[in-house]
């Protein structure tokens, strides 16, 4: 049974304040302790509401983000897709997990994004030596909890179904 | 039209901050007014006369060249340039400027801060476009040392305050502390601009190769404002190459 979609458009909302979370200026030196907040708020949807927010909006979000950081086209919408798709097979199971538990799962999915991306972007000539792009993977492991507690409080308060 | 509409997303990002800094410049006292006016007028004072020394030296060189049958110097237009944006991705040193085709801008002009070469600029749009910076590890320069005119090609490494300068000879003479200006071969950059200062020359023995590292001049990590080249390096002419035997 098919429960028919209650106030979609904070899910657009949330996920809109998410990324313009990922845009807000930083100093170059900073950027790499950002938590990857798109992806976080995407992941929580998809954990939430796996029928409504899945592989196309993951995407979106990752089309997006690609526009926002300069970057060739289509490298963080794939690895976007795919950790979204493993998420979408596994969510009744990381849905039982504890919080910090769930918080390592985040990182381990934000960082095969992140190792996605890179792989994309070597192909196509941008190369970038250390293990920096996998920085913004860890920091957001500590930010899962802030993150999941907020959308849960805004997903009940305006019964998102 | 893509560059555009990423600018739009990072100013609607920044508009929060943006307008909190607006409003504290709109409220500044009289006297900080006055003070940065009478600051400006000085500062514009010197400026002024160094540019008159300028011309001189320009016409200096420029006879000189013509006496050495080399190819002139072209005074460059300089577009002044709003820094908009910083790319999020914390391995790619990429900047949003305000200024696009409409403004004369293209690819492949050369972004300039007050103390050196900043970066260039690798996407228009209408009215935005992006600019890729010297230490983005995809992006190279070709370089001279300032001091006796080695010429290399210093290459970014993604670290905003390291650049290595690769294929050196063991036996060049480099030393730590040189300057390196772009030395405007290969006509993307135009020649004589300050790149960055060697920080580090490690000749190891039995190693074809030096290794060299510099520091950009550029702080590229502060400051809103940026120049744009606007003008290309002419080619070269060749009568103006054309050595008598």
């Amino acid at each position: 049974m098919m429960v028919p979609a209650n106030a979609r458009w904070v899910i657009f909302a949330t996920l809109f304040a998410c990324l313009m979370l990922s845009a807000l200026p930083l100093p170059i030196s900073w950027s790499a302790l950002r938590p990857s907040w798109a992806m976080l708020g995407l992941f929580y949807w998809v954990l939430a509401l796996p029928h409504r927010v899945g592989m196309l909006s993951a995407a979106l979000v990752g089309a997006i983000l690609d526009l926002i950081e300069g970057a060739p086209a289509g490298g963080q919408a794939l690895g976007l897709v795919i950790s979204t798709a493993l998420l979408q097979l596994n969510y009744q199971r990381v849905r039982q997990f504890d919080i910090w538990q769930q918080s390592i799962m985040m990182g381990l999915l934000l960082a095969l994004t992140a190792v996605i991306e890179r792989w994309v972007q070597d192909l196509l000539g941008f190369p970038a030596p250390g293990l920096r792009y996998l920085y913004p993977a860890l920091v957001s492991i500590f930010f899962w909890p802030l993150v999941r507690e907020l959308l849960r409080g805004i997903r009940r308060y305006y019964e998102v179904t | 039209m893509l560059v555009d509409m990423a600018a739009k997303v990072h100013q609607l990002a920044a508009a929060p901050a943006d307008g909190v800094a607006g409003l504290t410049q709109s409220f500044r006292s009289r006297e900080s007014l006055a003070d940065e006016n009478e600051r400006l007028t000085q500062e514009n004072l010197i400026l002024a006369g160094k540019t008159q020394r300028l011309a001189a030296l320009i016409a200096d060189n420029a006879r000189y060249r013509t006496l050495m049958n080399a190819a002139s110097l072209v005074s460059e237009e300089l577009i002044v340039t709003r820094i908009i944006a910083v790319s999020p991705d914390p391995v790619r040193h990429a900047v949003w400027l305000d200024k696009g085709t409409r403004n004369g801008v293209q690819v492949g002009q050369a972004l300039l801060a007050a103390e050196g070469l900043m970066g260039q600029v690798v996407a228009v749009g209408e009215g935005n476009s992006r600019a890729l910076l010297i230490t983005d590890s995809s992006h190279a320069v070709p370089v001279q040392v300032n001091r006796n005119g080695v010429r290399g090609i210093i290459e970014g490494t993604g670290q905003l305050s390291k650049m290595t300068l690769r294929h050196l000879p063991s036996t060049t003479d480099i030393a730590e502390g040189d300057l390196l200006v772009t030395s405007g071969l290969a006509g993307r950059f135009p020649p004589g601009y300050p790149v960055a200062e060697v920080t580090q020359v490690v000749m190891a023995p039995g190693q074809s190769f030096a290794e060299v590292e510099a520091k950009p001049l550029a702080d590229l990590d502060r400051g809103n404002y940026a120049l744009i080249v606007a003008t290309q390096p002419a080619a070269l002419d060749p009568a103006a190459l054309d050595i008598a035997p």
